[in-house]
């Protein structure tokens, strides 16, 4: 569908190349500033796209979510030896993982031998 | 704070300030001709100095009045003890005092070789010197182990059990009020496996491959003692084989240069004593603890009380250690 204006994508898409040239022209800490906040539109880019929130919201559910699964570790009521447990925080990393930094290690690791693909964007 | 701010260690004043202060350390006639600063990380920013006799020193200052670390002056002493133990340090120069108007710092000599981790982990220059590593680490820690307690008196060194230190860290947790379930899994996991037994010995506490000079020839200086605290030896071979310092090199569990086994085989030789199983636990530990840096700096940034993105970004890497942590506790290696 044509649009008479850049939608949020192509927004950040735009400060993402300019930040790469601005990283290029510049030395020292701004430059390496520069990187890191190329590195963080990345993120801002892919948090829309597969809103991890969401996902993690989907596999702590049974515990009743983030806030009430944390205060039950925290007072011994939930065991962190449960194995559907730590199932669903692996998919809850994994998710967030594919956001933050798809290409970290871990993530293809936590991927093998759970059928899961080893990261939802690039 | 409303202290005025320290000198810049680059500007005539700070350079002169700098050269009263080695004077009076018996480095007399001492003229710096520059002071190029290096690197500023988050707790630390650091200067090379060059002498107008082409010599050339080290200008260490904390970042800022809230670091949580030792003072230079504890940090130095600490290094000259560990030193006469056989530990490779930077020989101290002089530690400023409070009215020389240069913070809270340190002038220490120039020692040669990389401070990169990414550059001497990769560089085929340094593949004799990688080779070399996980035995002059094993060396280190067991000759620092190994000194009795009393070798670190009169510098108010804190410390505590395993249990304690974790109990202290979980505090910080709730402090910052945040919930990151992976983190709470950890220290419920952790709580039950921590060692009871009190301090045996003095631990650098940041002994991790971004804190080594690494020349030809191998482990040329252990730096950045501000984190040194009393624990036992487990502490500081865990926290070596975290996997934020393996840059990627996961096969590489200890800062992505040797095997476990290659590191204790040689920490018992040199007569180092640890549990494998407390080995382990003290790794988790290190993961969750290098996760608890990253809400921090996360948290000056989002308090406002220091803007950065650097700080920003670093919050994001929580995803890192949630990970990690979570591939820890479900398979039991990482």
């Amino acid at each position: 569908m044509p649009v008479s204006h850049p939608d949020i994508p192509a927004l950040l898409e735009a400060v993402r190349l300019f930040l790469r040239d601005a990283e290029g022209a510049l030395e020292g800490r701004l430059a390496f500033h520069a990187r890191v906040a190329g590195n963080v539109v990345g993120i801002i880019a892919r948090e829309l796209a597969h809103q991890p929130d969401r996902a993690e919201a989907e596999a702590l559910a049974p515990w009743g979510g983030a806030k009430a699964l944390c205060e039950g570790l925290r007072s011994g009521r939930i065991s962190p030896g449960d194995p559907a447990l730590l199932a669903a925080l692996r998919t809850a990393a994994m998710a967030r993982l594919a956001v933050d930094n798809p290409r970290y290690p871990t993530l293809a690791r936590l991927a093998e031998g759970t059928g899961a693909p080893p990261a939802a964007g690039g | 704070m409303t202290e005025t701010p320290p000198l810049d260690p680059a500007s005539p004043e700070g350079r002169r300030a700098i050269a009263a202060v080695l004077a009076r350390a018996g480095h007399a006639g001492v003229e710096v001709v520059r002071a190029t600063a290096l690197s500023g990380g988050a707790s630390s920013a650091t200067w090379r100095l060059d002498l107008a006799d082409g010599r050339q020193a080290i200008f260490q200052r904390t970042a800022s009045a809230a670091a949580a670390g030792l003072s230079r002056a504890v940090q130095a002493e600490v290094a000259r003890r560990a030193s006469r133990l056989g530990v490779p340090v930077a020989p101290l120069l002089a530690v400023p005092a409070p009215e020389d108007g240069l913070g809270d710092s340190a002038i220490t000599g120039h020692v040669a070789g990389e401070a990169l981790a990414p550059r001497w982990l990769r560089d085929e220059a340094f593949a004799g010197a990688r080779a070399r590593l996980a035995d002059q680490c094993a060396r280190a820690l067991a000759r620092l182990h190994a000194a009795p307690l009393a070798t670190w008196a009169g510098l108010g060194l804190g410390g505590g059990s395993g249990v304690e230190l974790l109990d202290q860290m979980f505090a910080t947790y709730l402090r910052l009020a945040v919930d990151v379930p992976a983190f709470d899994l950890a220290f419920a996991w952790l709580r039950p496996r921590m060692p009871r037994t009190p301090p045996s010995c003095l631990v650098h506490g940041d002994f991790r491959s971004g804190n080594f000079l690494v020349g030809p020839e191998g482990l040329a200086a252990v730096l950045d003692w501000e984190l040194a605290h009393l624990s036992v030896p487990g502490e500081d071979l865990g926290w070596l084989c975290v996997q934020a310092w393996r840059f990627g090199n996961w096969r590489l569990p200890v800062g992505g240069f040797a095997t476990r086994e290659a590191l204790l085989a040689a920490y018992r030789a040199a007569g180092g004593v640890v549990d494998d199983r407390d080995l382990w636990t003290w790794e988790v530990f290190g993961n969750l603890r290098w996760g608890m840096s990253c809400l921090q700096l996360a948290d000056d940034h989002v308090s406002g009380r220091l803007p950065s993105v650097e700080r920003a970004a670093i919050g994001r890497r929580v995803s890192e250690v949630a990970a990690d942590l979570v591939f820890a506790i479900e398979r039991g290696c990482l």
